[in-house]
């Protein structure tokens, strides 16, 4: 059964570079869906399959870290593993991200190889 | 006291970085600009507010010909005009350099916080900044020319 990722990012030219980048890196997804933030993430999350989901931190309306904290709250939803892809990087945002159940953090900007790195153990 | 922060240096490695890494193009710096005032010939610039240890802004100043060869390289396409997609890609271009410089200058003990990028249009500008502000501007050479990055700051700790 093919996987889905769901790619979360207010830039829409970072959801393209990040889903390119999966093709890249050989992690075959059959479903790449996308979210312009965290609310929008989680309706997203509601009315789909996700396997993974790739969360930038810094976005407008709900950020990557109230989208974890609201995600965790959510019974339904809260066991999909989530890796943040951000330029925040700093050991107290991801950590607050990895308790808050966050798998991993990719820096951008990156390369499909750091990518795979992160992304394939998870799968 | 503690060694001075080369800003103009954390700049140009942040900036390369990404270029390195994600925009397979070819890119220099050149000499950092300094001055009360500095003309840019520019089209489009990509602002990001920072807050925290600095009250400052990164700017990315870019010719729309230049915008337009940065965003078709970070996508794989060819891009011809400048539009929402050109626009977006150097917020995010300013984004990256401003994380970058985020983590280098939390080696020095400054730490900032990064607000959300956003992106303006013009025909050109004249960089100024207010009294008691430091300006760093590194120019950035491609094959069909320039674009510039800019720190405009006050340390507020």
């Amino acid at each position: 059964m093919g996987k889905t990722v769901l790619i979360v990012d207010d830039s829409n030219t970072m959801r393209k570079i990040v889903s390119r980048s999966l093709r890249q890196a050989g992690l075959d997804f059959d479903d790449i869906l996308e979210a312009g933030d965290g609310q929008q993430a989680l309706e997203v999350l509601g009315a789909n399959q996700v396997d993974l989901v790739l969360s930038d931190i810094n976005m407008p309306n709900m950020n990557g870290i109230e989208f974890l904290r609201a995600k965790a709250e959510n019974d339904a939803i809260k066991e999909i593993p989530v890796v943040m892809i951000s330029t925040e990087t700093g050991a107290d945002i991801i950590g607050e991200a990895t308790a808050l159940g966050a798998k991993g953090a990719i820096k951008k900007p990156f390369t499909p190889d750091s990518v795979n790195d992160i992304i394939a153990p998870l799968l | 006291m503690g060694t001075p922060v080369n800003y103009a240096a954390q700049i140009a490695a942040a900036t390369l970085d990404i270029f390195e890494t994600m925009i397979p193009m070819e890119v220099t710096s050149g000499e950092p600009m300094v001055g009360e005032k500095i003309e840019i010939s520019a089209y489009l610039t990509s602002m990001l507010g920072l807050s925290g240890d600095f009250a400052g802004m990164l700017n990315i100043h870019c010719p729309s010909d230049i915008a337009c060869l940065i965003t078709g390289a970070m996508l794989g396409m060819e891009v011809d005009e400048v539009d929402e997609d050109v626009k977006d890609a150097l917020g995010e271009v300013a984004n990256m350099v401003a994380g970058g410089l985020k983590i280098s200058l939390a080696d020095s003990q400054i730490d900032v916080e990064l607000a959300i990028p956003s992106v303006i249009a013009g025909k050109s500008y004249t960089i100024t900044a207010p009294e008691g502000t430091q300006k760093v501007v590194v120019p950035f050479e491609t094959p069909s020319g320039p674009f510039w990055v800019e720190l405009k700051f006050r340390r507020t700790s």
